[in-house]
This record gives structure tokens, sequence and C-alpha cells, in this order.
């Protein structure tokens, strides 16, 4: 049997490191906010965050789903430096 | 010439007690400021004829030698509490626990249905879960068990049983 072990609807390789890129940016922001001191802000944020990534998670378009990236890690460094900020 | 009490302050930020030493260096500063008669470091030549004040400021508070008294009076400080350490008595850890824990947390998560769920169950093809949501599984262990598991390995923990495996390993439980 020679056939190819990928399924029919394997990712490119463009697709892939998309999606890489994606799980660890939603990995980032998990980190990010456990540090949150508050209770109730980290709960909110939590689900804040998830609802975020599940919203898109149909989308298809390659540069749309960039310009999300960017977005999402305009959103992560700005709470980073909130939390810097609150902390010192 | 002695080094500014500012700039040590700012040097020594990230200390342990970094406001406290803030603190202490510019209440420094300040006492030697308001001595009227505040002698002038030899080396500080900065005061020009013009004496602009700023530069009267900078040689004062940068070139001023301590007394001695008052040097000792800053020294004097509160006996720091000793580094106390705590060694939490936690029962070792055997596979047995490790996998009860792991799967309490898996029953926990609201996304899994507690039926469906077997130590050889698959996180996406037997419970239907998508990458999030096993990114979102991978941090709640880090948070149970304490410690931090690496990209690269959290993306192959698909199951149950992986969890247990790997986290076996990291922490040196053999049967």
């Amino acid at each position: 049997m020679a056939a190819s072990k990928l399924p029919a609807a394997a990712f490119t390789l463009k697709q892939f490191l998309q999606r890489q890129k994606v799980i660890g940016l939603y990995r980032n922001m998990l980190r990010t906010i456990r540090d949150v001191p508050d209770d109730a802000d980290r709960q909110y944020l939590r689900d804040w965050a998830r609802g975020e990534f599940k919203r898109n998670k149909n989308a298809t378009s390659q540069d749309a789903i960039r310009m999300m990236i960017t977005q999402a890690n305009m959103h992560l460094e700005e709470l980073k430096k909130s939390l810097a900020l609150a902390k010192s | 010439m002695r080094r500014c009490p500012f700039l040590f302050a700012r040097h020594c930020g990230r200390g342990r007690f970094p406001r406290d030493m803030a603190a202490r260096a510019l209440a420094q500063c300040v006492r030697s400021l308001a001595r009227p008669s505040a002698r002038l470091h030899p080396g500080a030549a900065v005061v020009g004829p013009a004496g602009s004040s700023w530069r009267r400021f900078a040689a004062l508070s940068c070139g001023q030698r301590t007394r001695p008294a008052e040097r000792a009076r800053v020294q004097v400080r509160p006996p720091l509490a000793p580094p106390s350490r705590r060694y939490g008595d936690l029962p070792p850890l055997t596979l047995q626990s490790i996998g009860d824990r792991v799967m309490y947390v898996l029953k926990l998560y609201d996304k899994i249905s507690p039926e469906k769920l077997q130590t050889s169950s698959h996180f996406m093809k037997d419970l239907g879960l998508d990458s999030l949501d096993q990114v979102e599984i991978i941090m709640a262990m880090e948070d149970e068990f304490g410690f931090e598991i690496p990209d690269a390995e959290a993306e192959r923990l698909m199951t149950p049983h992986d969890i247990v495996q790997y986290i076996a390993n990291k922490k040196d439980v053999y049967e």
C-alpha cells in the first residue's frame, strides 16, 4: 500500500503553520491571564479569550486569520502591559 | 565621586525591598540637601560662576559625602526576616494518584461528559473537543500539578493516558 497517509482534507504547510500560531497565541493568552490577581476578573478574561477564539474558529481566509492574529497579539501586549503596571 | 543615591535607588529597584530602599535613599538625599552647611566634594567643580540651580542640585546630591554619624544612622535598619522555606508534606505521587487527579480535573471540565470519559479516549476523536479545548485541558493540568508543560509536548498529549505518562515521567514516578 503506497497510498498517502495524509487524509484528504489535510492542511497545506501555510495553514498548518498558521494553526500552530493561533494555538500558541491562545496558550500565551491563557498563561498571561493566569497572572491576573482577581478571581472574578480572571474568570471573565478567560471566558472572553475563549469566546473570541471560538467565535472565529470557522474562519478560513488566510488573510482574515492573519489580521486576527495581529489583533490578538495587540490585545495580548496590552494585557501584559496592564498587568506589569498593576504589579509595580 | 560618590554615586547619587537616586541612581543607586534606581539600579537597585529590583532588589528585595525596592520601595523601602528607594524611600531610604530619597530620605537620605533630602536630608543632605536640607543641611545648610553642605560641604561640597572637592572634585565637584561643576558649580560654575553662573551657579544655575539645577547644577548646584546635582553637585549637592551627587558629590555629597555623608557624615559618618549619619551614615551609621542610615545603616541601622530593622533586621530582615530570615528567609524561611516551608516544605510541603505531600504524599508521594504514584501512577494511581496521578491518574485519579487527571481524571478528576477532566471531569470538572465542562465540555467533557463524564460518562464518555475513558483513560484511553482521544480528546478530539472520541470526546469531540477541538484544539483550543485541548490547550485548555493542558493548562488545567499545569495548574493542578504545578509545573509548566512546554508547547511542543503539550500538543502531543491527546488522551488522559498520555497525560498521566508524561507527568509520571517528569516527576520521576515509576511503577
